[in-house]
């Protein structure tokens, strides 16, 4: 009886057995839990009357105890009502001065008690995050904050808590806004960030909070906001990146053969099941559109006065509010001239504080004409800019100049220049150009850098014999259209936008031998045939498809067309006849532009052409396609002189779609081609490639062995063997010598055995037989000469 | 709406036409707007777009357009009976940004002759540019009426925070051809400026100021 009582106790006292069986049968267990319960009261009270006093077993006990009325407080809403309060008094009152243990508890079985959804997100971050903000203790603080996230995420994971997520967005933003001066600020940046990188916030409001951390007054706050604009929504991408590339790790095809070899059970299947579902899951979530975000520098709601204050406050006064370092300093203006240049905001202001930092002693000078570069755009007034772009010229470009310094000059000329073509003049231009003659590559890539911007944008200004022949040819057709007036750029104008490579199309269209009308009916209906046969739009978004279909058609009247051109042409409208002879004009505009021949009258002509196309047609997928591969294909023909030009012309169109107006630019970018002109390396390069580093990988130290051994080493290593060829082309020469040698002393007899064998063999399949007697043997079973041996098959 | 046919647009400007020029006629010169939704279109990634493309039309003849010019330009708006400003008038509004947005709201463009030009954002600050109404340059000797008309019949497509944006591209009182030919001109320019042409395109819409929507795609 004793025994048993004693067992009970022990059971009693045993709180996660306790705990287990209250989660499966609640009702029963009541008692039990009053009991502890109560035990918890009292010890709760006693602690609230001395919280210094209590000793270390009641700590403990009232710990376990927390834990465990958490756990099940679920069960006994009604009993346990008052709990949650006790529990945030107590964190509130004593946070201090609370034993760590006992304290990390409390969060704990608050944050379950949020899970189990005894209390709400709300009242949870109303408790941890002034406790985040006011307690002293570093390992709290990194738990609340890790507490404090997690909550915000899960709360956030289905659909996105708008009530929650603004009450949060609105304490965050009181933080920073009601003491601007206080370094508190940093943990609404903390949280911001990494709520924004996780793509929980993506809205407005969690860039306003940024805004106003980045206009502080402390200036770990301030550099926290403005690293945010700058890269933050890179981080943001990386992290969608890695989540998606995490996920790539189940091999369905694997799983599947080993449950074809191994012992079929229900596990197995399971397995096999659930990865195929992973997969198909994993499938429709690279298949569904890209979440819409908008970049932070985008959602900003009035960047020009955000430019204007964030500039005012910490890079213009001599005497700031906030102390910057010059990194922190930099990263300030990186910021003001990319919203200045992103939203095309004036700041006439700011070009003139770069007047002071444009020389080459300055240090991270480049960073500075990045800046500036990125701070330009169409709008700006060009003398504001001019100054400016004298002060490079002087001061970096000169022949005195050490070569990295000139080339990082004229590069961040030219950055600028590709901006506002106007801030140059002329005879700086032609002086700066001369450098592509330059004896050091670096500083004649740059300059010839600045050359083919001017060809392009003001060939006018440049010396007759740096034009070129494209820029020439475009300058002297202009002269002619337009009397000569207004071949020059304009500040304040808009350029006008067509549809790149129309003209080509058409013209396209009109060699193709169908009339307009023809070619519609034609378009329509092939369009609407393909309509009955495919409902879903999947057809029509099938573009090469379509492209062939068009093109199988029309190429058939081509041939007919080549048979009688003549016909065709007598055929074709006087109107038509006209057109067809600029085409073969503008074919050939490397004899003559096209302007020599009544060149108004030949313009106007193709606009109405052109308009014609644009506004009663409709352009198909097929058309766009097309469209492009004209355009493609036109620009490469332009450059045909040499194979390398080619390939050059490519690149550079390609590099020029991938630049963008959004795109910052970096120090790096100015610095250009400084590695050219650096010719030879530092040390600390050339002990790095003694090392075996290259770009940056580092292989193995002594690395000496070939490629060939290295890339061996790799196949190895992924687990793929040699083939029986690798093998015998590996064995040793002295072991292969003898059947060679043999093989030449072989007697007719033992030739013919050999053969016969051969023949034999093939018909069975091979030396094991097990194969399927196929196509090798019928080849090999014809009658015929082997080896000097004439065969007949049996 | 899989696809967009000639046919199915010329339907739908009858419809729209005959339900604001006959059923419902309004007191106003009614515009016919294009409105245009996105889809699959990440804004980050694929980068912004905006364009300007000139029609063959315009679209808002009743556009109020004010001319920034000196003595000579000032002149010929004058004789042209449009509105036009001095450097002095603007130097007047001493850059008060009130004044400034007061300015930008009256009108719905502006010209600025060449030589004035240059100095508009000393002059006015961001104001103007921030409206989206930065002056087009004109020389002395271009025509003013032709260039007012140019700045009339031009339009630009943005996009702003949203995915869906919207362009006025004729008005009820043109022809159904003018307003056809108007109509098939922006959304073969809107799809040659999207990265992935057709597959960008959300929906294509028709609206007349006071009429229901017509959906095109």
């Amino acid at each position: 009886m004793k025994r048993k009582l004693a067992a009970l106790e022990k059971l009693d006292a045993d709180l996660p057995a306790l705990q287990h069986k209250i989660r499966n049968d609640p009702p029963s267990y009541r008692d039990d839990f009053v009991n502890q319960y109560s035990q918890y009261q009292s010890l709760y009270e006693l602690f609230e009357a001395s919280p210094t006093t209590t000793d270390d077993t009641g700590i403990v006990r009232l710990r376990d105890l927390v834990d465990f009325v958490s756990h099940v407080a679920d069960c006994y809403p009604t009993l346990t009502k008052a709990f949650p309060g006790q529990l945030i008094r107590l964190l509130e009152l004593h946070h201090a001065t609370l034993e760590a243990e006992l304290r990390d508890k409390l969060v704990g079985s608050l944050v379950l008690l949020r899970r189990k959804e005894v209390i709400d997100s709300q009242i949870l971050l109303n408790v941890l995050w002034p406790l985040l903000i006011s307690t002293p203790s570093k390992s709290l603080r990194a738990l609340l904050f890790q507490k404090i996230l997690s909550d915000l995420r899960t709360s956030n994971n289905k659909t996105t808590n708008h009530k929650l997520n603004r009450s949060v967005q609105t304490t965050c933003y009181n933080l920073i806004a009601s003491n601007p001066a206080s370094p508190k600020g940093l943990w609404a940046v903390k949280l911001t960030r990494e709520l924004w990188k996780r793509q929980v916030w993506t809205d407005g409001k969690a860039v306003s909070i940024m805004e106003a951390a980045a206009l502080c007054q402390d200036a770990k706050v301030v550099t926290g906001g403005v690293r945010f604009f700058l890269g933050g929504d890179q981080e943001r991408e990386e992290a969608a990146d890695d989540d998606s590339e995490a996920e790539d790790t189940v091999d369905v095809r694997k799983l599947k053969h080993q449950a074809g070899i191994n012992k079929k059970s229900s596990k197995r299947n399971k397995e096999v099941r659930d990865a195929t579902k992973k997969v198909k899951r994993q499938e429709k979530k690279k298949n569904a559109p890209h979440p819409l975000n908008f970049s932070a520098l985008h959602l900003l709601h009035d960047p020009q006065g955000f430019a204007e204050k964030l500039f005012q406050q910490h890079l213009q006064p001599a005497q700031p509010k906030v102390k910057l370092n010059l990194d922190q300093k930099l990263l300030v203006l990186n910021l003001v001239s990319r919203l200045v240049g992103l939203h095309k905001l004036t700041l006439i202001s700011l070009y003139s504080y770069f007047l002071k930092y444009l020389s080459p002693r300055q240090p991270s000078v480049t960073s500075f004409l990045a800046s500036l570069a990125q701070a330009t755009h169409s709008l700006v007034p060009p003398d504001a800019l001019e100054p400016l772009v004298q002060k490079i010229a002087n001061e970096f470009v000169s022949e005195a100049a050490a070569s990295e310094v000139a080339s990082a000059g004229l590069n961040g000329i030219r950055e600028v220049c590709v901006r506002q073509p106007l801030a140059m003049n002329e005879t700086l231009l032609q002086d700066l150009v001369q450098y592509r003659k330059s004896k050091d590559k670096g500083v004649q890539m740059a300059a010839r850098g600045l050359l083919s911007l001017y060809r392009d944008v003001g060939a006018e200004m440049l010396k007759k014999r740096d034009r070129g022949r494209d820029a020439a040819l475009k300058l002297r057709a202009q002269n002619t259209q337009e009397g000569g007036i207004e071949a020059a750029r304009r500040f304040g104008q808009v350029d006008e936008g067509g549809i790149e490579g129309l003209d080509l199309l058409e013209k396209w269209k009109e060699e193709q031998g169908l009339d307009e009308d023809e070619d519609e009916a034609k378009g329509w209906e092939n369009w609407d045939a393909e309509s009955d046969d495919s409902e879903s739009s999947g057809g029509w978004i099938n573009v090469e498809s379509e492209g062939e279909d068009i093109d199988v058609s029309d190429s058939e009247d081509e041939k007919e067309r080549k048979k009688d051109v003549e016909k065709a042409k007598k055929q074709k409208l006087p109107e038509a006849k006209d057109d067809e002879k600029e085409n073969v004009d503008d074919a050939e505009t490397t004899s003559r532009a096209t302007a020599s021949l009544e060149p108004e009258a030949a313009v106007k002509r193709e606009e109405q052409r052109i308009s014609k196309l644009a506004t009663t047609r409709i352009l198909t997928p097929a058309d766009l396609t097309k469209l492009k591969e004209l355009q493609q294909s036109a620009a490469i023909t332009a450059n045909l002189p040499s194979a390398k030009r080619r390939k050059l012309a490519v690149q550079a169109a390609a590099a020029n779609a991938a630049r963008h107006a959004d795109d910052a630019v970096t120090a790096s970018d100015i610095a250009g081609l400084a590695k050219l002109s650096a010719g030879k390396a530092t040390k600390e390069e050339r002990v790095a490639l003694a090392r075996g580093v290259r770009d940056g990988v580092e292989a193995e130290k002594n690395d000496h062995r070939s490629t060939t051994a290295r890339r061996k080493e790799k196949k190895a290593s992924e687990g793929k063997s040699t083939t029986n060829k690798e093998k015998a082309r590996k064995k040793n020469f002295m072991m292969t010598l003898g059947k060679a040698k043999r093989k030449g002393k072989r007697s007719l007899v033992e030739q013919r055995g050999i053969l016969k064998a051969h023949v034999e063999r093939g018909k069975r399949g091979g030396r094991k037989g097990n194969k399927y007697v196929g196509a090798t043997i019928v080849n090999l079973g014809q009658e015929g000469w082997v080896g000097g041996w004439y065969i007949k098959p049996s | 709406m899989s696809k967009i046919t000639v046919a199915g647009v010329r339907t739908n400007v009858q419809e729209l036409l005959k339900y604001s020029n006959e059923e419902k006629k309004r007191n106003f010169l009614e515009t016919v707007e294009l409105q245009i939704g996105l889809k699959n279109y990440d804004p980050q990634r694929d980068k912004r777009f905006s364009g300007t493309v000139k029609l063959p039309r315009v679209p808002r003849p009743n556009m109020s357009i004010c001319i920034l010019g000196d003595q000579h330009d000032i002149d010929r708006a004058k004789h042209g009976g449009v509105d036009a400003m001095s450097s002095e008038d603007l130097k007047k509004l001493n850059k008060n940004k009130k004044l400034i947005k007061k300015l930008a709201r009256k009108y719905d463009a502006f010209v600025a002759s060449d030589s004035l030009i240059k100095q508009i954002p000393r002059l006015l600050g961001p104001g103007l540019s921030k409206a989206g109404k930065f002056p087009t340059p004109v020389s002395h000797n271009e025509d003013l009426g032709a260039k007012i008309t140019e700045v009339k019949s031009t339009i630009k497509f943005q996009l702003k925070k949203v995915l869906c944006m919207g362009v006025a591209v004729g008005n009820v009182d043109m022809s159904e051809e003018e307003l056809i030919g108007n109509i098939m001109l922006s959304i073969n320019y809107l799809v040659s400026l999207l990265k992935k042409g057709w597959q960008n395109v959300g929906s294509l819409t028709i609206k007349a100021s006071m009429s229901p929507p017509k959906r095109l795609y």
